[in-house]
C-alpha cells in the first residue's frame, strides 16, 4: 500500500506525477518551511530551497522544524526545511542554496513551479519576472500585521501569477511607487511582526492551488491567475474582486517577445554547459547584445 | 545536449483548434511556432511565444502527398524569424493520441527547408513539431550541427500541467 493512497483522487498516475515535479521555495521561513513540509508529504520529488538566513530565536514563533538547538548552532533556514522535507519523504531530491535565489539561476529555471515567500516587493517582481521568461507558474505568499484603531489588523494574499495571464502589476500588487518606497527604506526595514497560524493558512492555500494546476480534480479547476485575500480578523479567505474586475483583461507587462527566455542566449558550445557560463559563447552574446541596444536606439 | 520544449497550454489548444480547421484542397494544416531560448542547469529550454498558421493561398497542390505549403509559407516564415529574432519550429497535427513519430515524407521535407532558417538566423536553434490529440514530440536543428536532436522533454504550462519524456 502507498503512503500516497488516500490521495489516489488526484489521478492514477499522480504519484508519477508528483515524484517528477520540481519546485522552487523562495524563502523558506514561516510560510516556506510549511509549503516545504506539505509539498513533501504529498510527495513532491524535486526542491530547490533558497535562503541565505541563519535560524535565530525570532524566527522560532513560526518556522516549522526549527529547533532551539538550530537558534543555539544558528543553522541555515534551509537546512532545517531540507531536514523537515526529507523526516518526510527521505526520497526527495532537496537542492539548497544557502544565499539568494538570484544566485542560483540555471537550477531555478529547471522548476516546474516557484513558490515565492520572500519579504520585499522587489524580491517579488524579480521572482516574477524570471519565471515568466521560462513559462514557470509563479505563487506568492504573504502577510503582514497593521496597527488599526482597535487593535490590530492580520492581513495576507496568495497570488498565482500564471504565464501568459494577470501579473502582480495587473493585480496591482506590485506598483512603482511601492518599489519606490520599499527603495528608499533599504536597510530599515526592521522585523514586521508574524505569527505561525496566517502562515499556516496561506501556505495551505498556495498548496492548494498549485495542486489544482498538476493534478487537477475537478472540471472547474482552472489555471489562471488568481488573487486570495486573507483576512485574519475574519478568519477567512477569499478570491479578491480584482480577480472579476480584471476577467477580461490581458497582461500587458509580459506580452513582449523580449519577456521570453534568455535575454541575450546564445548557443552552448559542445563540452560547455550552463553550469560554466562564463566559458561559452561570449562573443557571440556580445554581438547579440550590441544589436539588442542599436535596436533599441 | 538535453532539450526541453516548453508551451503554454492555452498556446497547445489554440494551435489544435487551427490544425483542426478544414482546407478547401490541403488535407491538413501546417504552421510555425517562433520560440525562443535560456539555459538551464540540466537543459537547452526552448519556449513557445507565438504560433504562425499557414494562410490559405499558401497551399499548394502536390502529385506526390495532395498538397503541401508552397515558397510563399516558407517565405513567410523566414520573415518572422528575421524580424522578430526568433527560432522557428514547424508544426502540424496528427490526429491521435499518443506520442506522435514523423513519417518518411515528414523527414524529407523537414531536412528540405528546416536548415533554411539558419539563412536569416544562423545563431539560433529551428525545428520541427508533431502534435497529437494529447502529446507532442519533436526536433531541434541546432546552430553548427548537421543532424536535428530529438527533443527530450515536454512541458505543458497550464490546467494538468503534462510533462512528458520523449526520448528515454
Amino acid at each position: 500500500m502507498s503512503w500516497q493512497e488516500r490521495q489516489s483522487f488526484l489521478g492514477s498516475d499522480s504519484e508519477t506525477v508528483l515524484k517528477e515535479k520540481r519546485v522552487l521555495i523562495a524563502g523558506v521561513g514561516g510560510g516556506g518551511s510549511q509549503i516545504g513540509q506539505e509539498l513533501a508529504h504529498i510527495g513532491i520529488g524535486h526542491f530547490v530551497l533558497c535562503d541565505f538566513d541563519h535560524y535565530e530565536d525570532k524566527n522560532h514563533n513560526r518556522t516549522v522544524g526549527g529547533t532551539f538547538e538550530d537558534i543555539r548552532k544558528r543553522t541555515l533556514k534551509v537546512q532545517i526545511a531540507k531536514r523537515l522535507i526529507l523526516a518526510v519523504n527521505p526520497k526527495a531530491d532537496v537542492v539548497t542554496v544557502e544565499d539568494r535565489w538570484q544566485t542560483a539561476l540555471p537550477k531555478v529555471r529547471d522548476c516546474d513551479a516557484a513558490f515565492s515567500c520572500v519579504d520585499s516587493y522587489m524580491q517579488r517582481d524579480q521572482l516574477e519576472n524570471l519565471c515568466r521568461r521560462y513559462h514557470i507558474p509563479y505563487l506568492d505568499v504573504g502577510m503582514d500585521v497593521h496597527q488599526i484603531e482597535n487593535g490590530y489588523a492580520l492581513q495576507g494574499q496568495v497570488i498565482l501569477s500564471m504565464p501568459g495571464g494577470l501579473c502582480l502589476r495587473c493585480f496591482n500588487f506590485i506598483r512603482p511607487e511601492l518599489l519606490e518606497l520599499e527603495a528608499q527604506k533599504y536597510g530599515d526595514a526592521g522585523g514586521r511582526p508574524q505569527v505561525i497560524w496566517p502562515n499556516g493558512i496561506l501556505a495551505s492555500t498556495a498548496v492548494g492551488l498549485f495542486m489544482e494546476l498538476v493534478t487537477p480534480w475537478h472540471s472547474g479547476s482552472f489555471a489562471k491567475s488568481v488573487v486570495y485575500d486573507y483576512d485574519g480578523n475574519r478568519h477567512t479567505t477569499t478570491l479578491s474582486p480584482r480577480v472579476a474586475a480584471l476577467a477580461n483583461t490581458t497582461c500587458e507587462h509580459f506580452s513582449h517577445l523580449d519577456d521570453l527566455g534568455d535575454p541575450f542566449w546564445a548557443p552552448l558550445s559542445e563540452t560547455a554547459s550552463a553550469k560554466a557560463p562564463r566559458k561559452v559563447g561570449l562573443s557571440a552574446s556580445v554581438q547579440r547584445l550590441r544589436a539588442f541596444l542599436n535596436g533599441r536606439r | 545536449m538535453k532539450i526541453h520544449l516548453k508551451m503554454l497550454g492555452s498556446q497547445r489548444d489554440a494551435i489544435v483548434r487551427d490544425l483542426l480547421r478544414p482546407h478547401e484542397h490541403a488535407a491538413e494544416r501546417v504552421g510555425f511556432v517562433s520560440c525562443r531560448f535560456g539555459n538551464s542547469e540540466s537543459s537547452l529550454m526552448v519556449l513557445a511565444h507565438t504560433f504562425h498558421p499557414v494562410l490559405d493561398e499558401n497551399y499548394e497542390f502536390d502529385p506526390g502527398v495532395g498538397a503541401r505549403m508552397n515558397s510563399g509559407a516558407i517565405r513567410s516564415a523566414l520573415q518572422v524569424a528575421l524580424s522578430n529574432d526568433v527560432g522557428m519550429f514547424h508544426v502540424h497535427l496528427h490526429d491521435h493520441r499518443g506520442l506522435p513519430g514523423p513519417s518518411g515524407v515528414d523527414w524529407t521535407e523537414w531536412q528540405k527547408f528546416v536548415p533554411n532558417f539558419w539563412h536569416v538566423r544562423p545563431q539560433l536553434p529551428h525545428g520541427a513539431l508533431i502534435l497529437s490529440r494529447d502529446r507532442l514530440s519533436g526536433w531541434c536543428w541546432y546552430p553548427k550541427r548537421q543532424q536535428p536532436i530529438p527533443i527530450e522533454r515536454f512541458s505543458i504550462v497550464g490546467r494538468g500541467m503534462q510533462s512528458w519524456r520523449a526520448v528515454k
